[in-house]
C-alpha cells in the first residue's frame, strides 16, 4: 500500500476549542476521498494544516513518505498539494488570466517564462470552463465563476494532491452540475488524486471512492459512500439518536 | 525586446531631454529640474515596495535622511562620491533588511504607523549622536556644481523608474502583486511571501539611500531634523496618490504633477499652497482613486472598446 498522502494522529487546538483531534486518514495515489462532516467538524482546519496555513498541535502528515507538517504553505506548494478556499480569494484586482498564471509562474511547476506561464494558463482555464472570461477582472466574477477560478488557480500550480473545499456550496442547481463536471474531468484526465470536502451529500457520494467522517474534530467512520451513509454513527451524528 | 521597444525609447528620450536641459535652463529651473528628478526617484522606489505589494510606507524619509548622514560622514572624511553614493544606497539597504523582517509582519494601518515611528525613531537617534558629538549642524564645503547634481540624480531616477518598469514585468513582480491582492492565497500558491516582501522593502530603500545623500550635496547644511523630515515620506506618498497605479508611469505623473503644481503656487500664492496640497489630496482619495495613471487607462480602455 503506497498513500500519496498519509496523516497520523493530527490533532489542532485553538485556545480551549480541539478543532481536530487524533484523525488519521490515508489517501492512495488517483483516488478522489471525500472528506464529510457537519459544520465545526474540523474539515477546513484539515485542510489549513495538510497545506500549511496552520501549524498542528500534534501528529505528522508525509506526502509520498516526505514529512511536511510544519513547513510554510509556499513549500508545501512547491512539493505538490494545493487547496482551495471555501470561501473563495481571488486576486481581485488582476485579470482572471492574471490570477492563473500567477499560480503557473510558482506552485510545484515554477515557470520562468511569462509566455509559456500564460499558455498554461489558457489550458487550465478552459478545462474550468473559464477561457471566454480570460481578460475579466476576477472580482467581476459570479460566485460560481470565482469557485471555478480558485480550482483553476490551483490546478495551475501541477499540483499531486489537490484539496478542494466545497466548491459546490452556493451554487444553483445547474451550476453545480457543470462544477461536479469540471471535476470529473480533471480527475479522469489528469488522474490527479483528490480530497473533497462538500455539503452537497448526493454529489460528494457519487464523486467519492471512499469518505472519511468528522464529527466535533474526531473522526467517527471511513469506508465506501454506502456503507458509511448506513452507519448508525454516521446516522445519530447528523440526526441525533435513532428513536427507541 | 520589441515588448519594451516603447518603454526603452522614451527613457533614452527622456535622459536626452535631461542631458541637454542644464545647457538651456538657468540656476533656477536646473534646481526645480534637480527637485522634480529626485520626487521620480523616491517615488519609483516607493512604488516597488507599497504600490506592488500595499504595504504603505510612510517612512521613506528615513531611508533619505540615513544617505544624507552617510554622505555627511563620508564628505569629512573625504571619501570619494563613487564611493559614499552607493555606500548610502548600501546602509540604506542594510536599515530596510533588519527592520524589515519584524517590521513586514503586520499589515494595513500598523505596517504605516510602524514604518512612520521607526523614522521617528532613527531621526532622534541621529540628533541624540550628533548632540552627543557636540555637533549643532554640519556645513559641507567644496561640494560639487549644480549641473554635476543634476547629472547624478538624473542617472538616479532613471535607474528608479527601470526598476519599477522591470519589477511590475517580472515574475517577481507578478509574486508581489498577488500578495497585495491576497497573502494567503497567495503564499498558498507558491510564493515565498516574507522573502518577497523583504526583497523588495530592501529594493525600495537603496535608491532613496543615494538620492539623500546627493541632496545633502546640494543643501550643504546638515540638520537631522531637516532631512528625516517626515514631510517627505508624505510627500512621497501623495504623489503616489495622485499618480495612482502600480507602474512606472503613474509614479512619474504624480510627482510631475506635484513639482509643477508647487512651483506655481509658491510663485503665485504662497499661503495658499498647503491648503490647496490638502485639498487636492482629498479631491483625488474620493473622487479619483485610481490617480491620474488609473483614470488615463480607464479613458484608453473605453475609447478602444467603443
Amino acid at each position: 500500500m503506497s498513500a500519496l498522502l498519509q496523516v497520523e494522529g493530527l490533532s489542532k487546538r485553538f485556545g480551549g476549542v480541539q478543532a481536530l483531534n487524533d484523525v488519521s486518514f490515508e489517501v492512495a495515489e488517483g483516488e478522489i476521498l471525500g472528506l464529510m462532516g457537519a459544520n465545526g467538524a474540523g474539515k477546513t482546519t484539515a485542510f489549513s494544516l495538510i497545506a500549511g496555513n496552520q501549524r498542528p498541535s500534534a501528529g505528522s502528515i508525509h506526502l509520498d513518505g516526505q514529512r511536511i507538517d510544519g513547513l510554510r504553505p509556499d513549500r508545501v506548494s512547491q512539493l505538490g498539494i494545493a487547496r482551495t478556499f471555501q470561501i473563495v480569494r481571488p486576486f481581485g484586482g488582476m485579470t482572471v488570466l492574471e490570477n492563473v498564471t500567477v499560480a503557473a509562474l510558482y506552485g510545484r511547476r515554477r515557470i520562468s517564462g511569462f509566455t509559456e506561464a500564460e499558455a498554461l494558463a489558457r489550458e487550465v482555464l478552459a478545462e474550468a470552463h473559464l477561457a471566454d472570461r480570460a481578460e475579466l477582472p476576477a472580482a467581476s466574477l459570479t460566485l460560481a465563476g470565482r469557485k471555478r477560478l480558485e480550482v483553476a488557480r490551483a490546478l495551475a500550480t501541477d499540483p499531486r494532491i489537490l484539496l478542494l473545499d466545497e466548491v459546490l456550496a452556493g451554487l444553483t442547481a445547474s451550476e453545480v452540475a457543470e462544477a461536479l463536471e469540471i471535476v470529473r474531468e480533471i480527475h479522469q484526465r489528469r488522474g490527479l488524486t483528490l480530497v473533497v470536502i462538500e455539503h452537497v451529500m448526493r454529489a460528494l457520494m457519487r464523486l467519492c471512492g471512499r469518505i472519511v467522517v468528522l464529527h466535533h474534530g474526531q473522526k467517527i467512520a471511513e469506508g465506501p459512500p454506502q456503507q458509511v451513509a448506513e452507519d448508525p454513527v454516521v446516522i445519530e451524528a447528523y440526526f441525533g439518536a435513532a428513536p427507541a | 525586446m520589441r515588448r519594451h521597444g516603447v518603454f526603452l525609447l522614451l527613457m533614452l528620450a527622456g535622459l536626452a531631454l535631461g542631458g541637454v536641459y542644464p545647457a538651456l535652463a538657468g540656476d533656477y529651473y536646473i534646481g526645480v529640474g534637480l527637485t522634480l528628478l529626485m520626487w521620480i526617484a523616491l517615488t519609483q522606489s516607493w512604488t516597488v515596495l507599497s504600490g506592488m505589494t500595499g504595504y504603505i510606507s510612510l517612512g521613506h524619509a528615513v531611508f533619505f535622511g540615513l544617505g544624507a548622514y552617510v554622505m555627511v560622514l563620508g564628505w569629512s572624511a573625504k571619501l570619494p562620491l563613487l564611493v559614499t553614493i552607493p555606500l548610502a544606497g548600501l546602509v540604506a539597504g542594510l536599515l530596510a533588511l533588519l527592520v524589515g523582517a519584524p517590521c513586514l509582519r503586520v499589515r494595513g494601518p500598523y505596517f504605516v504607523i510602524l514604518t512612520f515611528g521607526l523614522a521617528e525613531f532613527v531621526k532622534y537617534v541621529v540628533v541624540s549622536v550628533e548632540a552627543g558629538l557636540g555637533k549643532a549642524g554640519r556645513l559641507l564645503f567644496a561640494t560639487p556644481s549644480l549641473e554635476t547634481l543634476f547629472y547624478i540624480m538624473l542617472v538616479l531616477a532613471a535607474a528608479a523608474v527601470a526598476l519599477c518598469y522591470g519589477v511590475r514585468r517580472s515574475r517577481f513582480g507578478a509574486g508581489l502583486r498577488a500578495i497585495r491582492e491576497d497573502e494567503t492565497a497567495a503564499e498558498t500558491l507558491g510564493i515565498p511571501v516574507t522573502r518577497f516582501k523583504l526583497t523588495a522593502y530592501v529594493l525600495s530603500a537603496i535608491i532613496p539611500g543615494m538620492v539623500g545623500a546627493v541632496m545633502m550635496l546640494r543643501s550643504t547644511y546638515f540638520e537631522p531634523l531637516q532631512v528625516f523630515n517626515p514631510i517627505t515620506s508624505f510627500t512621497i506618498v501623495s504623489m503616489a496618490i495622485i499618480g495612482g497605479s502600480d507602474d512606472a508611469p503613474g509614479p512619474l505623473l504624480g510627482a510631475i504633477f506635484l513639482v509643477v503644481l508647487s512651483e506655481l503656487l509658491w510663485a503665485n500664492a504662497p499661503e495658499l499652497y498647503m491648503v490647496i496640497l490638502g485639498a487636492l489630496l482629498v479631491v483625488f482619495v474620493l473622487f479619483l482613486p485610481e490617480g491620474l495613471w488609473g483614470r488615463i487607462q480607464k479613458l484608453w480602455r473605453r475609447r478602444q472598446a467603443a
